[in-house]
């Protein structure tokens, strides 16, 4: 071979990496780590593997799958239901939905999903002995326990990026392209469709006889279950974590980075704050205290976990590392609320609720 | 400075392209046809140069003074390269003509595709950074999410069309067929057998279909309509010169035109 052809065939290498380095979907793909959490440990899918980490001391309890394989990917929240599962989809090439034991990590069983068109980028939701699992394709796929397929998918059309929620009797599931759909789950049919404006990018939170959720449309809505819906509040920018609900007070914040406060009784809001950089993650409510998972802030550089109270006064931030970005919703257990940061040097953290750092993880080679 | 010169000009043009078609089904696969189309023409002059040089290069290697030169100073590369220089000054040849403006390029072509695939928005993170990229005169509202459905594809994932329980890749074969057709036809006839650049056009015949036929085959058909667009603009472009070299489409086409030269 000579140099010429060398030089050739080098230059053709270079510009497949060059283009494969650019692919934001290809055999890889890449976003925020999915987290959840039980009395005992935390599971953390974070792309080729899954972790459970002790919630003791913050040190490694198993791992999943114990080979890497590239075409898996995980990074929707695993989701525990009450027979002792833990479910999640792939989000690589490879389709498959998984359930694991929470304990070992050792697989109950693994469906392949090759029917499914697109990935797992939502949870599932369990309900009445069954698993509803949202696909990225736009179908509602429903599972038995033990992972059979025991009824034709429902159609939903729109991208499905996070999972239903239900008030025991309906199902609501928002999808990507602006709609939220009420399900009937005894029938499998869609009762309503009602487009608001903006896309979904997260669930609705259920309560007082209806359900509230923030949109791209930079909105805060109410729908009932028959589908009429209103505006309830508009929002500085847009929304994609799921509002909560703390008795008759709703709180949400937006991409600016600004955190709200809505009475739903008094129809109007009590007050906005921005303690730090934009807010992707959902907020997270643990006894008084509101936790707010940002961005980086253009001052510090660092992702920051705030605690407020219900009035909106900061009672404690922690600055997670430069670069470190919260986008995953935190969760707690017990005395603590855990974090999951994309792009920082470990992979989950945990404070207590004075806001001082209990453990941090670190996946060992 | 890339984010800003490149990705985010080129995909805010992409998406006002999808808007501007209704941002329904099937209207991405068309916004980018079009802004194939677009960034094809703002960049024709320097195909055009790219073309030119490559031609003038080529016919030089089968000029006699060019191929005399070759072998008389074939011991003395130093007097070789000055009788070269004489000669690209003398017809007034630049001999970066047909690879600067492929340089030049590259920037665009790597930032069309990373457009698309952050206008496709696969997954969360990319959509996140979709939302940030949207320049405010957009109607970001109705624009996100892409509806990414065009004929039988969805342009976020790779394409095949499933004929009695196999998957066959159809994109990736057009994609690879129109590279070869289009590295084909842009590559002259060279009655001398050492003609290196020939030899080396003959390999990137082979060489580039395969590779963007590995891409369509793997990453979101978005690209693929992209490079079956782009390929078939050039195809076209080069008919249009009037020195498409058909022939080299038949096999042995090349070689019966060496011989024909010849006598």
């Amino acid at each position: 071979m000579n140099t010429k052809r060398l030089i050739l065939i080098s230059l053709i290498a270079l510009g497949a990496m060059l283009l494969s380095a650019c692919a934001g979907r290809s055999t890889v793909a890449n976003t925020w780590h999915g987290l959840a959490a039980d009395a005992d440990r935390a599971y953390v899918s974070t792309g080729s593997l899954i972790y459970a980490v002790d919630l003791k001391n913050g040190s490694e309890v198993w791992r999943y799958p114990a080979k890497v394989d590239a075409s898996i990917l995980y990074f929707a929240n695993p989701v525990l239901t009450a027979d002792g599962q833990l479910l999640i989809g792939s989000a690589g090439k490879n389709h498959d939905f998984i359930s694991l034991d929470p304990a070992t990590g050792k697989e109950k069983w693994a469906k392949a999903f090759s029917e499914a068109k697109g990935t797992w980028v939502a949870s599932p939701l369990v309900l009445n002995n069954t698993i509803y699992a949202p696909n990225d394709d736009g179908f509602l796929y429903i599972l038995d326990m033990n992972g059979n397929q025991v009824a034709d998918p429902i159609e939903i059309d729109g991208a499905l990026w996070s999972a239903p929620v239900t008030d025991g009797k309906l199902i609501y599931l928002s999808s990507l392209d602006h709609f939220l759909h009420i399900i009937d789950p005894a029938s499998g049919k869609v009762l309503k469709e009602i487009d608001l404006a903006g896309a979904l990018p997260s669930s609705p939170v259920v309560g007082n006889d209806g359900a509230y959720i923030g949109s791209f449309a930079s909105t805060i809505e109410f729908v009932k279950p028959n589908g009429d819906h209103k505006v309830i509040n508009k929002t500085e920018s847009r929304v994609w974590g799921s509002p909560i609900i703390d008795g008759q007070t709703l709180y949400y914040a937006d991409l600016n980075g600004k955190v709200y406060s809505f009475d739903i009784a008094g129809g109007n809001q009590n007050w906005s704050v921005q303690p730090a950089g934009s807010v992707v993650a959902s907020l997270l409510m643990v006894g008084d205290h509101i936790y707010v998972a940002s961005e980086p802030d253009a001052t510090t550089g660092k992702g920051t976990l705030v605690a407020l109270d219900r009035e909106g006064k900061k009672v404690w931030n922690q600055d997670v590392e430069v670069g470190g970005k919260l986008y995953t919703t935190p969760v707690a257990s017990g005395d603590l609320v855990i974090v999951a940061p994309y792009l920082a040097d470990f992979t989950l953290a945990a404070y207590d609720v004075d806001g001082k750092q209990a453990w941090k993880f670190t996946p060992a080679k | 400075m890339w984010e800003q010169l490149i990705i985010q000009p080129m995909t805010n043009l992409l998406l006002y392209i999808y808007a501007l078609l209704g941002h329904g089904p099937h209207t991405f696969g068309f916004a980018i046809i079009l802004f194939t189309i677009v960034i094809r023409a703002i960049t024709w002059p320097l195909n055009a140069s790219q073309v030119k040089g490559a031609q003038a290069m080529q016919e030089l290697q089968n000029d006699k003074e060019w191929q005399e030169i070759q072998k008389k100073y074939a011991k003395d590369k130093e007097k070789l390269a000055q009788e070269q220089m004489r000669i690209y000054k003398e017809r007034g040849i630049n001999p970066f003509a047909s690879c600067l403006p492929t340089l030049i390029q590259f920037p665009i072509i790597i930032g069309l595709y990373q457009s698309i695939i952050r206008a496709l928005s696969a997954m969360p993170l990319d959509m996140l950074k979709l939302s940030r990229t949207i320049y405010p005169f957009q109607n970001a509202e109705a624009i996100i999410p892409l509806n990414s459905k065009f004929l039988w594809m969805n342009l976020g994932s790779p394409e095949a069309v499933h004929i009695l329980g196999y998957a066959i890749p159809t994109l990736a074969v057009v994609v690879a067929l129109t590279t070869y057709v289009q590295s084909k036809l842009t590559m002259p006839a060279s009655s001398n057998p050492n003609d290196q650049s020939a030899q080396m056009s003959g390999m990137m015949s082979i060489y580039m279909p395969l590779m963007l036929g590995w891409f369509a085959l793997n990453f979101a058909s978005g690209i693929a309509v992209y490079f079956i667009t782009s390929n078939t603009l050039g195809i076209i472009q080069y008919a249009a010169t009037g020195r498409a070299n058909w022939s080299n489409l038949l096999p042995g086409g090349d070689k019966n035109k060496q011989i024909s030269k010849k006598k």
